[in-house]
């Protein structure tokens, strides 16, 4: 507890919060723009469109923004050089643990606030009837999920290098990588990918009409392991970085 | 100031040496393009543009959303090797005019960034010639590469701007990217001209390599935010007291 506080501590007005805050709203923003002006149509699918659109949204921003907040939260060690000093102090799984903390409740913040700007905009834009909570509910668990992956894979790379270039290069290129595996197929097991295998809705658009059809999604075994796949890269990521950090030479 | 500038780059080369961040420009355009002419050749029958198709292919996504990035990554690197530790003493206490050693700093961010955008055209070229297009390549890809390297520039000089004043290295990360999607909006509300992060894009043609654009305007531009944000960082170097780490 004490070491979570000192990590609280030590994060005082470097303004990640506020990082976050930006970045998010940039989600925000691109989330008004998509559907600013919808039709009847539009109106009746809102809920489920939103739960589309949320994934392959954050499939693009998420490994950049993980990959940015891991970088603020393990560089504070690397410009202090304080790593042989906390070490001495405690022991060196509880400073990691108190990280992984740290950046949780940032990533608890971030969905939290997704999904309440995602119902707040629903609701103003009057789509018809009310989010199916449990399909909601799903989306906010697999989201966390898959941020809380990215997070553990990113605080991992940018505690073991002081060159903070390669993580930051790591985060921008899964985002690139997700954005591409968007366009072959809606799930995979790579960790970049998590957000396309949790995405619970589809898009069917008919060319000739050219209307869009929104459906809920029925998983495959094969779609169902890339979703439990997320579970497995959060196990191992956090197994891995736990242990690599532990043997880490200050 | 000539001198002063050679001795500058010099000192910047020397601190990058042996540093392999140049690797990023490399591999992610041949992530883009490999999957760029994947998707090219499995809708070959309504992609039938050919070399103006595949281009489309491999630069959409990387123009708008990650060279943005990449250039923000590099610069940033450029900046933390002052930022850290006590460099900053040694840094404002060199026998260099401050305009030379930005300068200098400047020089490495757009030998990159050009790299970068060659290697873009060379995979391009590659690519379409793996796939059999029989078509000549097109002409047009000189103005491309011309055009981008004008966009990345001043991409450079933003970028930089951003890196020397905020001392993480992250957070300019955050404003390229959350700049590059920006662009993606001003490029549809016809603004792209005159925003930095869409000016690169609208060069590189990453949208539509037959759309027509105002070169002049692009010139104009691009050379005026180059002049603005290089001023402001020269002049962030001399007027502002930045304390060493």
């Amino acid at each position: 507890m004490i070491t979570l506080r000192m990590e609280f501590q030590k994060i005082r007005r470097k303004k990640i919060a506020l990082t976050m805050c930006a970045l998010i709203c940039v989600q925000f923003a691109w989330l008004l723009w998509s559907g600013s002006h919808p039709d009847e149509s539009g109106r009746l699918q809102g809920w489920i469109e939103m739960l589309h659109s949320l994934p392959l949204v954050s499939v693009i921003m998420m490994p950049t923004i993980m990959s940015v907040l891991a970088s603020r939260l393990a560089d504070v060690e690397h410009k202090g050089n304080t790593y042989k000093l906390l070490n001495t102090l405690r022991r060196p799984g509880e400073l990691y643990h108190a990280k992984v903390i740290c950046g949780l409740c940032f990533i608890l913040a971030i969905s939290a606030a997704q999904f309440i700007f995602v119902i707040v905009l629903g609701y103003a834009r009057d789509y018809a009837g009310h989010p199916e909570w449990n399909y909601y509910a799903k989306a906010f668990v697999l989201n966390l999920a898959c941020c809380l992956s990215l997070y553990l894979l990113q605080l991992l790379l940018s505690m073991l290098f002081f060159n903070q270039m390669i993580p930051l290069v790591v985060g921008i290129g899964g985002s690139m990588l997700g954005l591409i595996l968007m366009y072959i197929k809606m799930y995979s097991f790579l960790p970049w990918g998590g957000f396309l295998s949790s995405a619970q809705v589809r898009m069917d658009w008919n060319p000739e009409t050219r209307v869009i059809h929104f459906y809920y999604r029925e998983y495959s075994t094969l779609e169902l392991c890339a979703v439990f796949m997320i579970f497995v890269w959060i196990v191992v990521f956090y197994t891995v970085g736990r242990i690599l950090f532990k043997r880490k030479e200050v | 100031m000539h001198t002063s500038y050679i001795r500058a780059v010099k000192a910047e080369s020397l601190k990058l040496k042996r540093s392999p961040v140049w690797l990023a420009f490399y591999a992610l355009p041949v992530i883009s393009a490999f999957f760029g002419t994947m998707n090219y050749k499995l809708n070959i029958e309504v992609l039938q543009s050919e070399w103006y198709s595949l281009w489309s292919q491999h630069t959409l996504f990387l123009c708008y959303l990650f060279m943005p990035a990449l250039i923000g990554t590099y610069c940033s690197y450029l900046w933390r090797l002052e930022h850290t530790r006590h460099n900053w003493n040694s840094f404002l206490t060199a026998p260099l005019p401050l305009s030379s050693l930005y300068l200098g700093k400047l020089t490495q961010a757009v030998r990159v960034s050009v790299l970068g955008n060659l290697w873009i055209f060379a995979l391009f070229f590659i690519c379409g010639t793996l796939t059999g297009i029989q078509s000549p390549f097109p002409r047009e890809a000189l103005e491309w590469f011309l055009c981008g390297t004008l966009g990345a520039v001043a991409v450079c000089c933003v970028q930089l701007f951003f890196s020397l004043v905020i001392r993480s290295f992250s957070i300019p990360i955050g404003i390229a990217l959350a700049g590059g999607i920006f662009g993606l909006y001003m490029t549809n509300h016809d603004y792209g001209m005159d925003y930095p992060y869409s000016i690169y894009c609208l060069g590189m043609r990453a949208n539509n390599p037959n759309m027509e654009i105002s070169i002049s305007t692009l010139v104009v531009n691009s050379i005026g935010y180059m002049i603005v944000f290089a001023t402001l960082s020269i002049f962030y170097l001399r007027r502002h007291e930045i304390a060493a780490n």
